[in-house]
């Protein structure tokens, strides 16, 4: 396995920091890219149980759109039924 | 003697230890017979058997049992009654004993049972079977994770089905349509709409349209009074508007443009003073402007500007205007869905955030690797990845971090805090389900991440 960082911390922390106009605290990242991570996962999963019932080889673009807008549908939802 | 039941049996060893003394005391007098019987009957002893003098005098007398055997018959019987009545405590203890005793029972029982016995499981120890079907790598794909998170599944289904046809576009809203059907239903006498018209109803609908549309005269009213209102407090309502919107009333009454106009006036604020603008024939238009400021809010029509200011301003931007910097990233709420246009349109160059603040994109090369490692984990095979999947996906995580952030943003101030904690991702992971009773932060750390992020995490909260 090469020794490649995984992700650069500061881009992450960046993002966040730019999005949520709070600061990160030192070690956060680390956690908000692994929800990242799981994130990824789930989406290439859908996308691509989605992508085989439609019989494409590999993922499409539109595959991914799709499952993105499911995904933020789902998203609202729950936070709907958290809040 | 209500004794707890920790020391209940700690209570009674003394007592079984005391009473060998008074039975010995009473085999020594040799009045056996009637100590037996008193545990029946104790309380018919006592007021049968003994007058008062006899009672007194065996209360009173504590020093004679203390200083030898009575001498007179009399002695003997104060005696033997003082061993009837005195033994509340055996009468209590026969009671108690017998109160005690399944209790005992029970409870030697269940010491006894205590190292032997297993916690309780449900008799049918099957596991969850799988689903009976051929084993497919959907299949795979499906029972990959350990624990599925059981919302996902359902909408899935059911956007594809309506997703297939139909954009996922919010429906119209159903209040304008009943609007609209009111109407239609009160001006135009002619429409007949499917409802149970009872003879009431069709007598107050002609009594209406007797009125010489009494409806429409009333709405004229609040309107003049709505606009009174206006004049009153805000000083940008020019006169020659207002004028010219009641004769729009007077000689289009109950007319289309009227409808609308009063359907429009009801229903959102910040218009009041659009249709003064233009005159009443174009209504219409009108509108459809005003509908759509209220969703582009951005005043179209720059024809007064200190007028939409002064009313559009105090009513619309404190209901129903969105904060105006949301549209520019907001994800899919806004428009609806998925807006394509904003695909190509971000490019390379630097996103703003809702803050102002410029975001940096995750580079490209780290996407591409984390979305080739899930997605092969998934296939089995390789999988590829072209450039536009790659720019979905990419404009997917910045939608997930946008989202993400403004969630954890909300935790934090919920928390009182200014900066975004670890915990804060915590909860946020919880309620994505990522993290429940059987997975752990930890768990799900050792299966992602490298073992240098570990560490720190692992410094960052101690378990």
């Amino acid at each position: 396995m090469a020794v490649q960082k995984l992700y650069p911390r500061g881009t992450v922390k960046r993002i966040v920091k730019a999005h949520s106009n709070r600061s990160v605290s030192k070690n956060a990242d680390i956690l908000i890219f692994l929800d990242y991570m799981l994130f990824m996962q789930e989406l290439m999963r859908e996308a691509s149980i989605r992508s085989r019932k439609s019989g494409e080889k590999n993922i499409s673009a539109n595959t991914v759109r799709k499952v993105t807008e499911v995904r933020f549908e789902v998203d609202l939802r729950a936070s709907l039924e958290d809040s | 003697m209500s004794t707890s039941t920790p020391n209940a049996r700690g209570r009674r060893s003394p007592f079984v230890t005391a009473t060998p003394s008074g039975d010995t005391t009473l085999t020594g007098l040799q009045r056996l017979p009637s100590h037996t019987r008193y545990p029946l009957t104790p309380s018919r002893l006592v007021t049968a058997a003994t007058p008062g003098t006899q009672r007194s005098a065996s209360r009173y007398t504590p020093r004679a049992r203390g200083v030898g055997a009575p001498a007179t018959p009399y002695g003997l019987r104060a005696r033997q009654q003082r061993a009837a009545n005195t033994p509340g405590r055996d009468r209590r203890r026969s009671g108690r004993m017998q109160r005690e005793t399944t209790f005992d029972i029970l409870r030697n029982l269940g010491r006894a049972l205590a190292p032997i016995s297993q916690p309780i499981r449900s008799s049918p120890q099957e596991k969850p079977a799988p689903i009976e079907e051929p084993i497919d790598e959907f299949e795979q794909l499906d029972n990959e994770p350990e624990i599925e998170r059981p919302r996902l599944s359902l909408p899935i289904q059911e956007s594809e089905e309506e997703g297939e046809e139909a954009s996922p576009e919010m429906p119209p809203p159903r209040m304008s349509l009943a609007f609209a059907e009111e109407d239609m239903d009160i001006t135009y006498q002619s429409v007949e709409y499917p409802r149970d018209t009872s003879i009431r109803d069709r007598d107050r609908l002609s009594m209406m349209s007797r009125a010489t549309g009494r409806i429409s005269g009333d709405f004229d009213e609040t309107r003049l009074e709505s606009d009174d209102a206006d004049e009153t407090g805000i000083v940008g309502e020019d006169d020659e508007a207002e004028d010219t919107m009641i004769s729009g009333g007077d000689f289009d009454r109950g007319g289309e443009t009227e409808d609308l106009g009063r359907f429009h006036f009801d229903l959102n604020f910040p218009s009041p003073a659009a249709p003064p603008l233009e005159d009443p024939t174009g209504g219409d238009m009108n509108d459809m402007d005003d509908f759509e400021l209220s969703t582009a809010e951005q005043p179209p029509a720059p024809s007064d500007d200190d007028d939409d200011d002064g009313v559009g301003g105090d009513f619309g931007f404190g209901l129903d205007f969105p904060p105006a910097a949301s549209p520019s990233q907001s994800p899919g709420i806004v428009g609806g869905g998925l807006r394509d246009e904003a695909i190509p349109a971000q490019g390379k160059q630097k996103k703003i955030s809702r803050h102002g603040i410029p975001v940096p994109n995750l580079p490209a090369g780290v996407v591409k690797k984390l979305a080739t490692r899930f997605a092969r984990s998934g296939a089995g095979s390789k999988a590829k990845i072209n450039k536009a999947t790659l720019a979905a996906i990419e404009q997917a995580s910045s939608w997930y971090f946008e989202q993400a952030s403004q969630d954890l943003a909300a935790y934090s101030k919920h928390a009182g805090r200014k900066t975004i904690d670890e915990s804060d991702v915590i909860t946020l992971l919880r309620r994505q389900r990522h993290i429940n009773n059987s997975t752990t932060v930890f768990s799900l750390a050792q299966k992602h991440l490298p073992k240098e992020l570990q560490q720190d995490m692992r410094l960052a909260m101690p378990p």
